[in-house]
C-alpha cells in the first residue's frame, strides 16, 4: 500500500491496481483521481503548469513519480480555502498599467501554486524574489506583470494582518 | 498605481478598469478545459489515442503490417489509411476558412492548394501525422503499438530552404499542386505581384533618394499552454466532440462535411481554450476525423491529446522580405514596393494569406497616398514544419520590413523617421497626415524620450562595454467592424428573468483575450435603461452547438466589440417587450410608457415611475427573450494605427542585448474592458520579444530533424526575462456603430521585433537583418562595420 495526504486527507492506493512504476503524481492526481486543476501541458518539467505543493515545497508534479509522494502531504489547488488570499489577488487583479493576473487561465493554478509556496516561506518578498519564484512558470499570455502584482498585493494584505 | 487610460466618452461600464468575470473560476482551479473533462473518471470506458508520425522528411509508406499492435493486450483499434472509411475521404486544406467564417467544403477559402489527407501514406516533415492511429486502454499502451507497427518506408530527397527548392531539380513536396514547389496564383491571394499600382519601376528608376533594405523573420511556435485535445463519443448515429477548437460551428460544419453527416447529428462542445495565438486558427483539422472513425471503430469514446513535442505542428509563417523605396529630396514617399519568399513548410495551409492577403490589406490601411507600389510575393514548399498563423497572419513580418525601410530611407533623407512616417502613410478614407499615425507616433516618442536619441552609434560608451539606443515601427490595424463583413450574422440573445437578471448567450469560445468580461459589460451598458450591474449578468459560457446560436470566433480580440454592437439592437427589442410586459401589468398601452434606470413611468408623468423588477413580478414570470443576428457594419472608416517604441542596451563585448524600455501604444477606436486591453499589450510582449530575442525552431539540416520540440531547448520567456513595459491605450480614431472598436490582440506585438531592431541599430550602428537577434549576430554585425 502506498499512502499519501492528498489535501488534508490519507490516502491509500494500491501499488499494482491504481499505480504503474513510471505513473508520475501528475497523472495520478489528475486522471486517476480526478483533481482536474492540476494542468499538464509540457509533462517534462519546463512549464510549471502543473505545480503542486509537497511538504511545504513547490514541485512539478510532471517530474515525480507517483510512488516518491508515498508518505507525503501533496496540496493541489482543490485544497486550498475557499477564501485564499493568492487566488483572490489572481482573481481580482486589473489595476492600471498592469492588466490582469490571467488570460487563458490554463497556467494560473500552476502559478498559484508556486506562490504560495513562495509566501509561506517569504511572506515579504521584494519584486526580484517574486521573479526568481515564479520564472519555472510560463504563461504565454504573459500576465507576468499583473502576476507579480497578485503576489506582492497578497503580501501586504497579509501583512495588514487582513487575513491568513 | 500607474496612469489610468482617459476614455474619450465615459461609460458606466464599457471601458473600466475591473476584474475578469472569469478570474475566480479561473485562479481557483474549476474552470474546465477539455483535458479536464475527458478523463477517466469521466468516461470510464475511456480509450487513449496515438497517431504515427513520421521519422523522415519525406517519405511513402511502401508497406505496413499491424498485426504485432493489434495483438498487444489493451489495443482496441487501429485504423489507418488503407481502411476504406479512411481512403474514401477527399485530400482537403488545412485553410478550409481563417475561422471567422463558417463555410462548407466547397467554399472552403483556399480549395486550389488541397494538399491534405487524413493519415496519409505520404508524409512531407518530420513529425507529419502518418497513416497510423491506434485506440488503447492507456496512453502507454497506445505508445508501445505504435512501436509495435511494421512500416517500410520509401525515403523520398528533401528540400528545407525555399530558395532551393525552387531551383530546378529540387524535391517535390506536392508536385501536383506545385510542380516547382511555388503556390500558383489562386482567387483569394491573387498573382505573384498581387498588387501593383502606378509604375513601380519607373518611379523608383526617377526618384531622388532611394533604399533598399532585407530582412528575415523566421517561423515563430505559437506555444499555447493547452495542447490540442479531442474527445469524440459516437451515441448512436449521433457524433458528440469535445475540443479545445476555438471555432465550434466551424468544426461541426467540417465534421458534418467530412464524414457526411447531417449537421444535427454533430454536436460538438467547446469551453474555456487554454491559449489560441493561431494554433487553431484552420477549419480543417484531421485530428477530430481520425478520433471519430476510431471511435467508431473501437465503439468507445476516444481521447485524442497532443504532447507538447507535437504541440509543434504549426507556426507562424517565416517571410523574407526585400523593400525597395524611392522619395523626393522633401521625403514624399514615390515609390513602394516589397517582395517575399515565404516558406510555407509541408503544406500550404494559410500561407498565401500571411503573404498576399494580409499584406494586401495593410497597403490598403497604410500605402494609400503612395502613388507607385508593387507588392508581390512566393510561397514556397518545402519539407519543414508547416506555417500558418500566430498573433496576426502577415503583418508581423511584413512590419519587420516596412519599419526597416523607413528607418533606412529616412536615415539616407538625413530625416527624422516619425516625421517620414507622418508624412507619407495613412488609408484612402483621410487625408494625410493620418490623425490616428501622428497620435500614437507623438506619444511614443514622448514616453520613450525619443527628443534625446542620439545619430546611430554614436551614444557614450556605459560600463566601458554597453551601449543605448531607441527606435520604434508603426502599422495599420486591422478588425474594424467592416472588415469582418465575412463572418455573416453576429449573434447575440438576452433573456431578463422577471427578478431583472439577465442571462447573456453570448457565443464565443474564451481563449484568454477577455470577450467574455466585454460582452458582459456591453450587455450591461446596452441594459442601462434597466440600471443593472454586470454582476447581475450571467454569461453563459460554454459553446455547444446544440444550443442553437452560432459562436462568434475569437479572432484578434474583435469578439470584444462585435457581439456588444449587436447588443445594442437587441437591447432597443428587449426594451419594447419589457414596455409590453409592464403595459400589459399596469392596464397602459405601450407607447404610453418609458423606462430609464431601471423606472418604468408613465410618458406624461415621469415622475411617478416604478422599479421595473416589481412590475415584472406582478406579470406571468416568463422570461423576456430576444434574439439577435446581425451581420456588422459594413461603413467603411479605415482602420486605426498602432506602434512599439524601444530602448535597448547592447552589450558590445558579448553581444547581449537588454531591451529596457517597451512602449506600446494601440489607437482602439473605443477600449472596451481597460484592464483586458492592456493585459493584450503586455501580455503579447511575451511572444513579441520572445520572436525577437529568444525563440527558434532549429533543424538538422542533414535530416531535417527538427531539434527543439521543447520549452527548454525552444525558449519561451518567462517573468525574469521581461522588461518594463508601458502600455497605451487611446482612442483618437472611430469606426461605425455605438463603439467603433477596433481588435487588438494580434496587433499589440506587430511592431514590436522591429522596434528592437531599430533600436539596436541606433544602439550600435550596425544593422542586424533577421530575427532572433542572438548574440552572435550582433557580434557579426558589430564586426562587419569595423568597430
Amino acid at each position: 500500500m502506498v499512502r499519501i495526504k492528498i489535501n488534508g486527507r490519507w490516502r491509500e492506493l494500491d501499488r499494482d491496481k491504481d499505480l504503474a512504476p513510471a505513473m508520475t503524481l501528475s497523472y495520478l492526481l489528475k486522471e486517476v483521481l480526478g483533481l482536474t486543476g492540476i494542468k499538464v501541458s509540457c509533462d517534462e518539467g519546463a512549464c510549471g503548469a502543473c505545480t503542486v505543493i509537497m511538504d511545504g515545497k513547490a514541485v512539478l508534479s510532471c517530474m515525480m513519480l507517483a510512488l516518491q509522494a508515498d508518505g507525503h502531504e501533496i496540496t493541489t489547488i482543490e485544497g486550498l480555502a475557499k477564501d485564499d488570499p493568492v487566488v483572490e489577488a489572481f482573481a481580482a487583479q486589473s489595476e492600471p498599467g498592469y492588466g490582469t493576473a490571467l488570460q487563458c487561465g490554463y497556467c494560473t493554478p500552476g502559478f498559484v501554486m508556486t506562490a504560495k509556496a513562495l509566501l509561506a516561506e517569504n511572506p515579504v518578498p521584494t519584486l526580484g524574489e517574486v521573479k526568481e519564484a515564479l520564472s519555472g512558470n510560463i504563461c504565454r499570455c504573459g500576465c507576468y506583470a499583473a502576476i507579480a502584482q497578485a503576489v506582492l498585493r497578497t503580501s501586504e494584505k497579509v501583512r495588514a494582518g487582513g487575513c491568513r | 498605481m500607474r496612469q489610468p487610460f482617459k476614455p474619450r466618452q465615459s461609460r458606466k461600464h464599457i471601458g473600466g478598469y475591473r476584474p475578469r468575470i472569469d478570474g475566480l473560476e479561473k485562479a481557483s482551479g474549476r474552470a474546465l478545459y477539455a483535458d479536464d473533462v475527458a478523463i477517466k473518471a469521466n468516461f470510464p470506458d475511456l480509450l487513449y489515442a496515438k497517431v504515427l508520425r513520421s521519422p523522415h522528411a519525406h517519405a511513402r509508406i511502401k508497406r505496413l503490417d499491424t498485426a504485432r499492435a493489434e495483438a498487444l493486450p489493451g489495443v482496441k483499434a487501429v485504423l489507418t489509411y488503407a481502411d476504406p472509411e479512411v481512403a474514401a475521404l477527399a485530400p482537403t486544406s488545412a485553410g478550409w476558412t481563417d475561422g471567422v467564417d463558417t463555410v462548407s467544403f466547397r467554399r472552403m477559402m483556399w480549395r486550389r492548394f488541397c494538399d491534405r489527407r487524413v493519415l496519409s501514406d505520404y508524409v512531407c516533415w518530420v513529425g507529419d501525422e502518418a497513416g497510423v492511429v491506434v485506440a488503447a486502454e492507456t496512453e502507454a499502451i497506445a505508445e508501445e503499438a505504435l512501436r509495435r507497427l511494421d512500416v517500410e518506408w520509401e525515403v523520398l530527397p528533401f528540400v528545407l530552404d525555399p530558395a532551393e527548392a525552387m531551383m530546378p531539380g529540387a524535391p517535390a513536396v506536392h508536385p501536383e499542386i506545385a510542380p516547382n514547389n511555388v503556390l500558383p496564383a489562386d482567387p483569394v491571394g491573387g498573382n505573384d505581384v498581387y498588387l501593383s499600382k502606378g509604375d513601380f519601376d519607373r518611379a523608383l528608376a526617377e526618384a531622388e533618394v532611394t533604399a533598399e533594405a532585407t530582412c528575415a523573420y523566421h517561423n515563430a511556435n505559437q506555444s499555447t499552454l493547452e495542447n490540442w485535445c479531442c474527445l469524440a463519443k459516437w451515441e448512436e448515429d449521433r457524433l458528440f466532440i469535445w475540443s479545445n477548437s476555438y471555432e465550434a460551428d466551424q468544426t461541426r460544419m467540417f465534421v458534418s462535411q467530412t464524414l457526411g453527416l447531417p449537421l444535427h447529428k454533430v454536436r460538438v462542445v467547446c469551453n474555456f481554450v487554454g491559449g489560441q495565438f493561431g494554433r487553431n486558427d484552420t477549419g480543417d483539422q484531421p485530428l477530430f476525423i481520425f478520433t471519430a472513425l476510431l471511435a467508431k471503430k473501437a465503439g468507445r469514446p476516444v481521447k485524442f491529446k497532443h504532447t507538447r513535442r507535437e504541440a509543434f505542428h504549426d507556426s507562424r509563417q517565416p517571410a523574407v522580405y526585400t523593400a525597395r523605396a524611392g522619395a523626393r529630396k522633401d521625403g514624399t514617399i514615390t515609390a513602394l514596393g516589397f517582395k517575399a519568399l515565404g516558406n510555407a513548410g509541408a503544406y500550404a495551409d494559410h500561407t498565401m494569406f500571411a503573404l498576399k492577403f494580409a499584406p494586401a490589406e495593410a497597403a490598403e490601411m497604410a500605402f494609400a497616398h503612395i502613388p507607385n507600389l508593387k507588392m508581390e510575393a512566393y510561397g514556397v514548399y518545402t519539407n519543414k514544419l508547416p506555417a500558418c498563423m500566430m498573433r496576426g497572419v502577415g503583418n508581423s513580418q511584413l512590419n519587420l520590413s516596412l519599419g526597416h525601410i523607413v528607418d533606412v530611407l529616412a536615415e539616407k533623407l538625413g530625416m527624422d523617421p516619425i516625421d517620414l512616417a507622418v508624412k507619407n502613410f495613412g488609408h484612402a478614407w483621410e487625408i494625410l497626415p493620418d490623425q490616428s499615425l501622428s497620435a500614437v507616433l507623438r506619444e511614443g516618442a514622448r514616453r520613450i524620450g525619443w527628443e534625446q536619441r542620439h545619430a546611430p552609434g554614436t551614444g557614450p560608451l556605459r560600463e566601458g562595454v554597453k551601449k543605448r539606443g531607441k527606435g520604434f515601427s508603426f502599422h495599420p490595424g486591422w478588425h474594424a467592424e467592416w472588415q469582418e463583413l465575412r463572418r455573416g450574422r453576429i449573434q447575440v440573445a438576452m433573456r431578463l428573468n422577471p427578478d431583472g437578471t439577465v442571462m447573456l448567450d453570448a457565443p464565443t469560445v474564451e481563449t484568454g483575450p477577455g470577450s467574455n468580461t466585454c460582452n458582459v459589460l456591453g450587455c450591461a451598458e446596452a441594459l442601462g435603461f434597466l440600471g443593472i450591474t454586470p454582476a447581475e449578468i450571467r454569461w453563459t459560457s460554454v459553446v455547444d452547438t446544440d444550443k442553437g446560436l452560432k459562436d462568434t470566433v475569437q479572432t484578434d480580440s474583435a469578439v470584444s466589440f462585435l457581439q456588444s454592437e449587436a447588443m445594442v439592437d437587441a437591447a432597443a427589442e428587449l426594451k419594447k417587450k419589457v414596455l409590453e410586459a409592464a403595459a400589459a401589468v399596469l392596464k397602459a398601452g405601450p407607447d404610453d410608457l418609458d423606462i430609464e434606470a431601471g423606472r418604468i413611468f408613465p410618458k406624461a408623468a415621469p415622475e411617478q415611475g416604478v422599479p421595473f423588477r416589481e412590475v415584472l413580478w406582478q406579470g406571468d414570470l416568463v422570461p423576456i427573450a430576444v434574439t439577435i443576428s446581425r451581420p456588422p457594419s459594413g461603413e467603411k472608416t479605415g482602420v486605426p494605427f498602432l506602434a512599439a517604441f524601444a530602448e535597448v542596451e547592447v552589450d558590445v563585448s558579448t553581444g547581449k542585448v537588454v531591451v529596457e524600455k517597451l512602449v506600446i501604444l494601440n489607437d482602439c477606436g473605443t477600449v472596451m474592458y481597460a484592464s483586458g486591453a492592456e493585459a493584450q499589450q503586455l501580455g503579447g510582449q511575451v511572444a513579441g520579444l520572445g520572436e525577437t530575442l529568444f525563440e527558434e525552431i532549429i533543424y538538422d539540416q542533414a535530416t531535417g530533424v527538427p531539434l527543439n520540440f521543447n520549452w527548454i531547448d525552444y525558449q519561451v520567456p518567462t517573468m525574469a526575462d521581461m522588461p518594463d513595459i508601458e502600455p497605451v491605450l487611446m482612442e483618437v480614431w472611430r469606426g461605425a456603430g455605438e463603439y467603433g472598436a477596433c481588435g487588438i490582440g494580434e496587433s499589440v506585438l506587430t511592431c514590436t521585433p522591429r522596434a528592437v531592431l531599430n533600436a539596436i541599430y541606433n544602439a550600435i550602428g550596425a544593422r542586424i537583418d533577421d530575427i532572433p537577434v542572438k548574440p552572435e549576430k550582433v557580434l557579426k554585425a558589430l564586426a562587419g562595420n569595423g568597430r
